[in-house]
């Protein structure tokens, strides 16, 4: 076994002046995570199980008008409102990644976290989606493949940050900053999603964080997310 | 104990029961040879929880991206940007990462197949032997009448084929892509050509440019090389400590580049070319140069007239685009798909020229590559000898015209009346379905080849396929079924192919690389072969792009085409536009059609887009579904409300609307192709941005499956 | 025993001046033996409506709840209408429902108890029946609503190999506990009043019914010694079970007041959702008066229309506590600020379900404040039985605005969302109905529903005095 370090703050930085709104990224995870699609009828009725999705909501009147994009995932709250209402411990914060995790073998099913959530980033398996024959294929065998009944939402991809993890120790080194990417970060096309560990201020993360364009959402709940906006607009030459 | 026998002498060998106690290391996804070996030595692809990753490109659309797939057992897991290839650097867009459900997609054509032009009763699976007859008897039928329609991407296949038809006196094969259309690529070319001499696409280096003017070109979406261009967006935007870039999008629907812009510039359709025109003649002007006398003429008020903005507003943003130090003016996609497209782009084009930008950083530079066009009014060709009986054989491969084409072309018609439909499509498109045979391709997850890069490389590229899995199906290469074909009729035609198979063809064709000075060399092929399958493709070391070495702006006065006048509140412009379905090859791929559309969140349908106020007043309400009509043809679709777009224009997205391709895309929305005019422009590119629709109510309702909440956005219930 | 006279207190002799003190069940005592055969006939006639009934109930609990649960278990979640945002539908709403119902039986029974108001003799039993089937069908919803019910007992603190327990700071653990005290504790407290008639069955039935009661009335013999043992017994289960009834539907609330949802996450839900409970559960229990009065033999005697009007008050007064309530949750949103609030509340009135909303407010505001101030109202039992009906109605759509119109607005416009509940449960609501009416009415013929020795006690401490000329009503306080 390696030696115990401190922990790493995973954290996750979003761009919005770069963000173009493309969806590259909610694509990227569904197939990293397994994520099933669900078809016409459910997703009309609020039930696409995006781990993130794009808020987009208009600026303006028409001509002046314009789109903000803000893509949204699990915050992955220092003070997490999911946390505490579990009654079995399957939204637990894990020590070693500065995270929350989804537990989908002890949930059973509540979904007070769900509503709990100020961010409305979990989800529901409303029924028990198969891929049909072969397209089962492709599943990641990293990833567990969630049953009906559970709840589920973004981990960071967390089986690549274990996954860095042991490459590095394996290589008896310590991870490099940039080396472990979410699939959304690895997909996004504008660069406008930066990840690494926030408690190393060297990292491109924590120095992107430190921007004066930068947000949380809902900052003023108090979940502390870490999860950092950086706000998108600006001044020609600005 | 090793030895090696050839993929099909084992499949015909393994019937006796040879091999019982070694492992099929051949049955790894790129081996072409069965090697038997010890169970003791794993081949890595075979080790229980191990990862293997194969470089190859994606071919979702023909921009050639890298991409990297981690592989699993002998599955395909995840697909991934290639970090090292010089289009996209890693990154990549939703339909590149939603492949692996075209590779394991269920309603795969699994074998060969005599299809009978969907006759059920007729139909029925055939073996290749019997298919490589089919294909041998075709090829040996009278050259003129023999036709190739293949796919937009510059692939192996391509060269292939333009040599075989070369070689047996046939046309040069039709090429067509719903995609090119939409980008104007043809258009632009001729306008480079006409422009700057030289037949290339441009490439414009958006990454340093600051004030930027684009025409149409949605290069956020599908145009060109999205990612490589999203990539630049990026840098653009934030890639600069001091400098943030200024887009000004002139398009009547706000599409997605347009809704990241920071002025979109709502402009009626059709006022493209004078718009463009009139910023020459101020810019020029504010800058000292010359005005060239095709814009001399143009009054600022006539351009304003034209395209309903105002002209302090005109004259307000000549001068930004004057005072910028790197400006640079992007002509493409609907702009261009006007009567006037070809004079837009030269004039935007020139406008480059006008503020010196050419070669510069954050100007317009050409591509190395060189290609033959693919025009729409070569197609149109090909569909007029179909017509006249004059095509006996129709060879189709990579695209699927029966949903691209605009309906009034009259594709359908003119397939009837060739004899002999031969389609190499890897699903049952609609194309594929009214052929007389399908003799399936391997999906690009699992084949060979290359692709050359046209626009988005900062430097001349190569981009390789390699297969990540062994073929999940009987199905074969086409370019392994051409050269058996070409093989069997013998002669002359034999002697020039004298390839085993596909991958010899392909060394063959790579071997002017190996001197070519790119960022790896080896001693022979087969090192080199090595490489290029490693790194996904071969390109240069350092960027090496050439400025235009001259810049002729278009001489003679222009009539400028006054946009068409619309009886107010009847008549309506109606915009086509692409979405991440791409071509509409992608409407098979569940996740593609679970994705929100990026500006308006709806998901597994098509939708037309209506100003809420125009809604309004035609008294129609979100999710009424009303029919479209053309003189072409009518489609219906529900109403989206959408608040970014011209009230006297109306938009549905292209893609849907298939009556095949498989249980995701079938019976799903609308296909606007069916409402497209055909006529094309100067350059010959459809001039599908100047349609004219009416509207009228159905009286029934489609709820759109919509991520967003009507009520929370749009505060209705 | 006895020790004190008074004068009764409740009856006014001013205002009751022309009124037969003979109408109260207190003043108008029947022979012991009388009374206990009109129980026993009660408890043994059966109909054949009765067992019509009985049968239709069974067939709804195993095709309404069990049928349409199993379909749910088995095919997931998603054949109810929940969805994003809004995670709890139905399922919960009418949880707090039966939970709400199943409040007034204590209430009535032991805070009535300990203040000695003695209009409540002849029906605290029905009332605590009533709080046990509640609990028994509104226990099985924190089951039903789960996504994988099969795993269940994860939730409960069992000793394991693995030393996982249940997150003791998540109140739908706190919920579980104090659901099961509530549900242990009310079934004791209605077990041990019922002793002594059970010994009355006993001695006066033969067969599997006497089999049952001998077992079930665990030997009594009425002797001075059970007599004083059962009483001190109920009197400690009475001031016990108010803290515990406080509690559970206080935890309830904490369900939502824990939470961080706008709208949720407020003090004052404790007490506004035990007022509101206790406002559902009264009126429950005057629609089930009603109910035996007009179906059971011989119960017309003992429920009669001075017991409608004495809970029509106490309605009417627990109306006025709930609208305070309701009025001071808009006071804190504005007192506090909170946009995400003001917004939720302005959309419950102005959403696409406001109706439901206006429901509440008619139903439980305007009906019983138009109504229950008129005596003569209050005194006629159909109608207190449609105004208990519809308060419990509004009581209804009060808890479905609370949990799925608020969900629905939170504080991403872009997430809001519309909650259609489907029709598994809708079934499944109406199964639960149907358990409770099936066991209720089970009950009323296995048990005696009238607590003879309660009416019986009351009835001797209760006389008619003559002083003078006049007769007056007078009551021997029960020291216990």
């Amino acid at each position: 076994m390696a030696e115990q370090k401190a922990p790493q703050k995973w954290g996750l930085v979003v761009d919005l002046d770069r963000c173009t709104g493309c969806n590259a990224c909610i694509a990227a995870c569904s197939m990293e995570n397994n994520i099933p699609f669900v078809g016409e009828d459910e997703v009309a009725y609020g039930r696409g199980l995006y781990w993130l999705y794009n808020k987009r909501e208009w600026r303006g009147e028409y001509p002046e008008i314009k789109p903000a994009f803000e893509p949204v995932m699990c915050q992955q709250c220092g003070n997490a409102p999911c946390e505490p209402v579990c009654p079995v411990f399957a939204s637990v914060h894990s020590e070693e990644e500065q995270i929350n995790l989804a537990v989908y073998n002890r949930c059973v099913g509540t979904r007070y976290c769900a509503n709990n959530c100020p961010y409305h980033a979990r989800q529901f398996n409303y029924f028990d989606y198969e891929l049909p024959e072969p397209m089962n294929s492709y599943l990641n065998p990293d990833v567990t493949v969630r049953r009906r009944g559970v709840m589920e939402k973004c981990t960071f991809c967390v089986q690549r940050i274990v996954r860095g993890r042991q490459k590095a120790a394996a290589e008896g080194r310590e991870v490099e900053d940039g080396e472990i990417q979410p699939a959304c970060v690895q997909a996004c096309p504008a660069g406008a999603l930066v990840f690494g560990d926030v408690s190393n201020p060297e990292s491109k993360a924590s120095q992107m964080a430190r921007n004066q364009r930068r947000y949380q959402l809902l900052e003023e709940l108090g979940t502390l997310p870490r999860v950092t906006y950086l706000k998108g607009g600006g001044r020609y030459g600005g | 104990m090793s030895n090696t026998l050839s993929r099909r002498d084992f499949l015909k060998l393994s019937g006796l029961g040879a091999a019982v106690s070694a492992v099929l290391t051949g049955c790894g996804p790129m081996a072409r040879y069965i090697v038997r070996k010890p169970y003791t030595s794993m081949p890595e692809y075979n080790q229980t929880g191990l990862s293997t990753y194969y470089a190859s490109t994606c071919r979702e659309c023909p921009a050639g991206c890298g991409i990297i797939v981690r592989t699993k057992e002998g599955r395909a897991i995840t697909i991934e940007g290639n970090p090292q290839h010089p289009v996209n650097r890693g990154r990549l867009c939703s339909r590149g990462v939603t492949a692996q459900q075209g590779l394991y997609n269920p309603d795969r054509i699994r074998g060969p197949v005599f299809q009978a032009r969907g006759d059920a009763g007729r139909a029925k699976a055939i073996t290749w032997d019997e298919a490589l007859n089919v294909v041998q008897q075709a090829l040996a039928s009278s050259p003129d009448q023999i036709a190739f329609l293949l796919g937009a991407a510059p692939d192996h296949l391509f060269d292939l084929v333009s040599e075989m038809t070369a070689t047996l006196g046939a046309p040069a094969p039709v090429r067509y892509n719903a995609l090119t259309t939409f980008e104007g690529r043809t258009t632009l070319l001729e306008a480079a050509r006409l422009t700057f001499g030289e037949e290339t696409l441009p490439y414009f280096d958006l990454a340093n440019a600051d004030v930027t003017f684009a025409f149409g070109a949605n290069f956020l979406e599908n145009w060109l090389s999205p990612v490589a261009y999203t990539r630049a967006y990026g840098e653009f935007r934030q890639g600069r400590p001091t400098r943030r870039g200024y887009l000004v999008v002139f398009e009547a629907r706000q599409s997605l580049t347009a809704g990241n812009a920071d002025e979109w510039i709502p402009i009626r359709p059709g006022s493209e070319a004078i718009l463009a025109a009139v910023f020459n003649r101020l810019v020029a002007e504010a800058r000292g140069k010359p005005v060239s006398p095709a814009f001399s003429t143009v009054t600022v008020s006539a351009a304003a007239a034209a395209s309903g903005v105002s002209e302090e507003k005109i004259r307000q943003l000549a001068q930004l685009f004057a005072a910028a130090s790197h400006p640079l003016a992007i002509p493409g996609g609907s702009a261009l798909a006007q009567a006037d497209g070809l004079m837009t782009a030269r004039s935007l084009l020139y406008l480059n020229a006008v503020v010196e930008n050419l070669g510069q950083p954050g100007g317009v530079f050409l591509t190395p590559a060189q290609v033959a066009a693919t025009d729409f009014a070569a197609v149109k060709e090909l569909v007029r000898r179909m017509t006249d009986s004059k095509v006996k054989v129709l060879f189709i491969h990579g695209v699927n015209p029966l949903f691209e084409l605009p309906g009034a072309l009259g594709f359908g018609e003119a397939l009837a009346k060739v004899p002999l439909v031969i389609s190499f499509a890897s699903f049952p498109d609609e194309t594929a379905l009214a052929s007389d045979y399908i003799l399936p391709d391997h999906t690009p997850l699992e084949s060979f080849g290359y692709q050359r890069v046209l626009a988005g490389s900062d430097r001349p590229a190569y981009s390789s396929f390699q297969p990540v899995v062994v073929p999940l199906y009987d199905t074969r290469a086409t370019a392994d079924v051409l050269l058996a074909a070409v093989k069997q009729l013998g002669m002359a035609a034999a002697q020039a192919f004298p390839y085993k198979d596909e991958v010899e063809y392909i060394q063959q064709k790579l071997l002017p690389l190996i001197e070519a000075g790119g960022f790896y060399t080896a001693p022979e092929i087969f090192t080199f072969w090595s490489r290029w399958l490693q790194y996904g493709g071969w390109w240069k070391p350092q960027a090496e792009l050439s400025a235009p070495r001259q810049a002729v702006p278009p001489e003679e006065a222009f009539p400028f085409t006054p946009p068409v006048e619309l009886e107010e509140g009847k008549q309506f412009y109606l915009i086509t536009f692409p979405n991440h379905f791409g071509d509409g090859s992608g409407a098979n791929r569940p996740w593609l059609q679970e994705l929100p559309d990026w500006m308006t969140t709806v998901t597994w349908n098509s939708w037309v887009e209506i100003h809420p106020k125009t809604a309004e007043e035609l008294g129609l309400h979100d999710d009424d579904v009303v029919r479209i009509s053309t003189p072409f043809g009518f489609v219906e679709a529900s109403v989206y409300r959408y608040p970014a777009i011209r009230p006297d224009t109306i938009a549905i997205p292209f893609g849907q609307g298939h009556t095949a391709l498989g249980r995701w895309a079938e019976g799903r929305g609308c296909n606007p192709a069916q409402v497209l005019p055909t006529t094309t422009n100067a350059a010959g590119d459809l001039t599908f941005g100047s349609v004219v629709a009416t509207i009228l109510p159905t009286g029934k309702r489609r709820p759109l499956a919509r991520v967003e909440s009507k009520e929370g956005i749009y505060g209705e219930h | 025993m006895a020790a004190e006279t008074n004068l009764l207190q409740a009856v006014k002799p001013a205002e009751h001046a022309e009124e037969d003190p003979r109408e109260h069940l207190m003043f108008d005592p029947r022979p012991r033996e009388e009374m206990n055969r009109m129980v026993m006939e009660a408890m043994t006639t059966t109909t054949r409506r009765y067992w019509i009934w009985l049968i239709a109930l069974g067939l709804g609990v195993a095709v309404l709840l069990f049928g349409a649960w199993g379909n749910m278990i088995l095919t997931g979640i998603g054949v109810a209408g929940v969805r994003r945002p809004i995670f709890w539908g139905v399922f919960i709403v009418t949880f707090v429902f039966w939970i709400g119902i199943s409040h007034a039986g204590t209430f009535v029974s032991a805070i009535l108890r300990v203040f000695k108001a003695e209009f409540r003799r002849p029906f605290t039993r029905a009332a605590e029946l009533m709080t046990t089937f509640g609990l028994a069908a509104g226990a099985l919803y924190p089951l039903i609503h789960l996504g994988r019910v099969w795993v269940f007992y994860w939730m409960i603190p069992y000793p394991n190999a693995r030393w996982l327990w249940p997150n003791f700071r998540s109140p739908l653990v706190w919920d579980f506990l104090a659901i099961t005290t509530y549900l242990l504790s009310s079934t004791i407290y209605l077990y041990l009043p019922l002793v002594p008639d059970l010994a009355m069955a006993r001695d006066r039935t033969k067969g599997w019914r006497h089999t049952i009661y001998k077992l079930l009335a665990l030997g009594w013999r009425g002797t001075e010694a059970e007599w004083y043992r059962l009483r001190k017994a109920i009197n400690i289960f009475a001031f016990a079970i108010i803290p515990v009834m406080f509690s559970v539907h206080t935890i309830v609330s904490w369900d939502f007041a824990v939470g961080m949802v706008a709208g949720w996450h407020s003090t004052i839900f404790g007490p506004y959702f035990i007022v509101g409970a206790i406002l559902s559960g009264v009126a429950a229990v005057v629609t089930i008066l009603f109910v035996l009065r007009n179906t059971m033999k011989h119960f017309d005697y003992f429920i009669r229309v001075e017991h409608f009007d004495a809970l029509g008050k106490l309605l009417l007064v627990f109306s006025m506590a709930w609208a305070y309530f309701f009025f001071n949750e808009y006071l804190l949103s504005w007192y506090g600020g909170d946009a995400a609030v003001k917004q939720v509340l302005t959309l419950h009135a102005t959403g696409p379900a406001a109706w439901v909303w206006y429901t509440m407010l008619i139903c439980n505001v305007a009906i019983p404040w138009l109504t229950l101030w008129n005596k003569t109202i209050r005194r006629t039992p159909w109608a207190m039985f449609i105004i208990t009906l519809l308060i419990n109605v509004g009581m209804y759509a009060e808890r479905y605005t609370i949990i799925p119109l608020t969900l629905g607005h939170q504080r991403s416009p872009f997430d809001w969302g519309v909650y259609n509940p489907q029709w598994t449960e809708i079934s499944i609501a109406l199964g639960t109905l149907c358990l409770f009416m099936f066991l209720y009415l089970a009950a009323s013929r296995l048990i005696p529903l009238v607590p003879v020795w309660e009416v019986q006690e009351g009835q001797m401490a209760h006389t008619l005095r003559k002083v003078g000329k006049a007769e007056v009503p007078s009551v021997t306080e029960l020291e216990e």
